[in-house]
């Protein structure tokens, strides 16, 4: 995510406000003035009236605080301090913030000529189509949205016009409802946040945990912060990892996890397990450690179910380190995902939280604490070049392709990556048909990997070069070189699902 | 030719609400136009909450867009 929208800026103040409230610990009283000091009556106005954006505010805080829509936002705010979080799905539709877009699919425009050949109306299947006023006119009764006028139009004069959120979703898991409201069908979504991005009126959210996470860090238990490896130029090119560590203690974490040293151990037995299945029966593995792409596969193509490595991500492999270290750690994952926060839900008892780094900006601005004004320091890694290039896309071929090399020699990978989730699962359902020649594969549902999920605040193409510099400057070079990963590994966590 | 200091707040509160959009417009400025203007970082312009902020000849603009920021460049360059 690159551009900083009128829509983004009011998210990102529903959570700063939410957080600055909790730190300061006055949340239940304070709640009632986040609509109001958010959006002010002198505008500027985003919609109809002051109303409606406040109504729409109730949402985004309720969803701010992991609460049920249409909650009254003290009563959910009673709730978040206490812990609780709803048992809600990850993303929503904010009914109020939707605008129920206009679902005429094909719409005729001012370049329509009235020629004489009318291949519109003689492509039309339906009759839809008739000449009103001197243009094509689509009779909405009839049409049954095929486009074959559209393709059929020399001119090129009917277009095609579909929702955001619909367009976002490669799955068609949202569509308009009955009352042209966007629905999300949960059977169908994966969690992986398009949607989000794509809405124009910013109507589609993921639940946040901040208010949840910051009692904790105001409480007795110790807190461990998981940053992914695509924390690197999130809070700007000139930050640096040490900046972050040191605000993420001063708001109260008791330490910092690297997850790349996560991504070395899922690199070890990922490679370990791939060896293992290509000199038994299987044909072709795909990575496991996007959980969007998992749930693609779980979701979308069940049959393929078997191929997917059953190597834990490397949130859930560090998350068992920290937690057999420190059985009483709170964890928390920090990243640019959201479907994260789903995969969390599913490993209760490793991860307690997870939070985007959006998320953990505001938190920073709610506890006045400005990162550009830490002083930098040098700051060492426990983790591989490898481990951290898993942040974007091509990185954990890359790191498991090295590491092979040196653990696993008498394989032969024959590899094949994919970013997107459409991509993804054309180009599954083409190795399976066997036209494409693959053994070994890794999908990521973020164009550009993980550094250009929905939680980031930088470019991803800014934030992969920053990281593949970072990266390229340890001295650890592969996964199987990092004797803290092989460590770990010997203690033998359970670490396939 | 003086040039035109331009400092934008990279603060945490000013980076979430957009103060690297700014950044990137000015790199992407006409060579003309980017040849007279000098970007400075900045870590705090005092008014946090209402950014992303500039500040241009001692005077701070608080949420300033892309596009404004084009725009006052441009006055304060051909005045």
């Amino acid at each position: 995510m690159s551009q900083v929208t009128e829509v983004v800026k009011l998210r990102r103040k529903v959570l700063t406000e939410t957080a600055r409230f909790t730190f300061e610990g006055k949340l239940q009283e304070k709640i009632q003035q986040i609509p109001k000091t958010v959006v002010t009556e002198d505008g500027p106005r985003y919609r109809c009236c002051v109303h409606k954006e406040r109504a729409v505010l109730h949402d985004r805080i309720n969803v701010a605080l992991s609460q049920p829509i249409g909650s009254s936002i003290e009563e959910s705010a009673a709730r978040a301090l206490t812990g609780e979080m709803a048992d809600v799905p990850i993303i929503q539709v904010l009914p109020e913030a939707c605008d129920k877009c206009p679902i005429d699919k094909f719409i005729v425009t001012d370049a329509c000529r009235n020629c004489l050949a009318h291949n519109c109306i003689a492509s039309c299947p339906k009759k839809a189509i008739m000449v009103v006023q001197n243009r094509a006119y689509i009779d909405k009764t009839k049409c049954v949205e095929c486009g074959l006028c559209k393709r059929s139009c020399a001119y090129g004069a009917i277009i095609e016009i579909s929702r955001p959120c619909e367009r976002a979703c490669d799955l068609q898991a949202i569509t308009a409802g009955n009352d042209r409201k966007a629905v999300i069908d949960y059977r169908k979504c994966v969690q992986c946040g398009a949607c989000k991005i794509s809405c124009p009126f910013g109507a589609i959210s993921d639940r946040s945990m901040i208010v949840q996470v910051i009692q904790k860090l105001l409480g007795p238990k110790r807190v461990y912060a998981l940053v992914a490896p695509a924390i690197v130029g999130q809070f700007g090119p000139r930050v640096t990892s040490s900046q972050v560590i040191k605000a993420l203690k001063a708001i109260g974490f008791y330490d910092v996890i690297e997850v790349a040293t996560g991504a070395d151990i899922v690199t070890l037995e990922e490679t370990r397990e791939f060896a293992g299945r290509m000199a038994g029966s299987t044909d072709f593995m795909t990575t496991s450690c996007c959980p969007a792409f998992v749930g693609l596969i779980e979701k979308h193509l069940p049959e393929l179910k078997g191929n997917v490595s059953t190597t834990v991500s490397p949130m859930v492999a560090i998350g068992k380190v920290v937690k057999s270290r420190d059985p009483e750690a709170v964890i928390v994952f920090i990243g640019p995902c959201v479907a994260k926060k789903a995969e969390a839900l599913q490993n209760q008892a490793v991860i307690d939280y997870v939070l985007t780094f959006e998320e953990l900006a505001a938190m920073f601005v709610g506890a006045n604490i400005n990162i550009a004004e830490i002083p930098a320091e040098a700051c060492a890694s426990n983790a591989s070049r490898d481990g951290h290039v898993f942040a974007r896309a091509g990185g954990v071929l890359n790191a498991v392709i090295n590491a092979a090399q040196e653990i696993a020699p008498e394989v032969t990978i024959l590899p094949h990556r994919c970013e997107g989730l459409g991509n993804c699962k054309n180009a599954l359902q083409h190795i399976r048909e066997g036209k494409i020649e693959a053994n070994f594969f890794e999908g990521m549902a973020c164009v550009g990997g993980c550094v250009g999920g929905p939680g980031t605040l930088s470019d991803f193409r800014v934030t992969a070069k920053l990281v593949d510099n970072y990266a390229a400057s340890l001295e650890i070079k592969t996964a199987p070189a990092n004797p803290k990963a092989k460590e770990e590994i010997e203690k033998g966590h359970h670490l396939h699902r | 030719m003086n040039k035109l200091i331009v400092e934008i707040c990279i603060g945490t509160s000013c980076h979430l609400l957009g103060a690297q959009d700014l950044i990137e417009t000015i790199q992407e400025l006409p060579e003309a136009e980017r040849a007279r203007v000098e970007f400075q970082g900045v870590t705090c312009l005092k008014s946090c909450g209402k950014g992303p902020n500039v500040r241009i000849n001692g005077v701070t603009i608080p949420s300033v867009t892309p596009q404004q920021l084009i725009d006052i460049i441009r006055d304060n360059l051909f005045k």
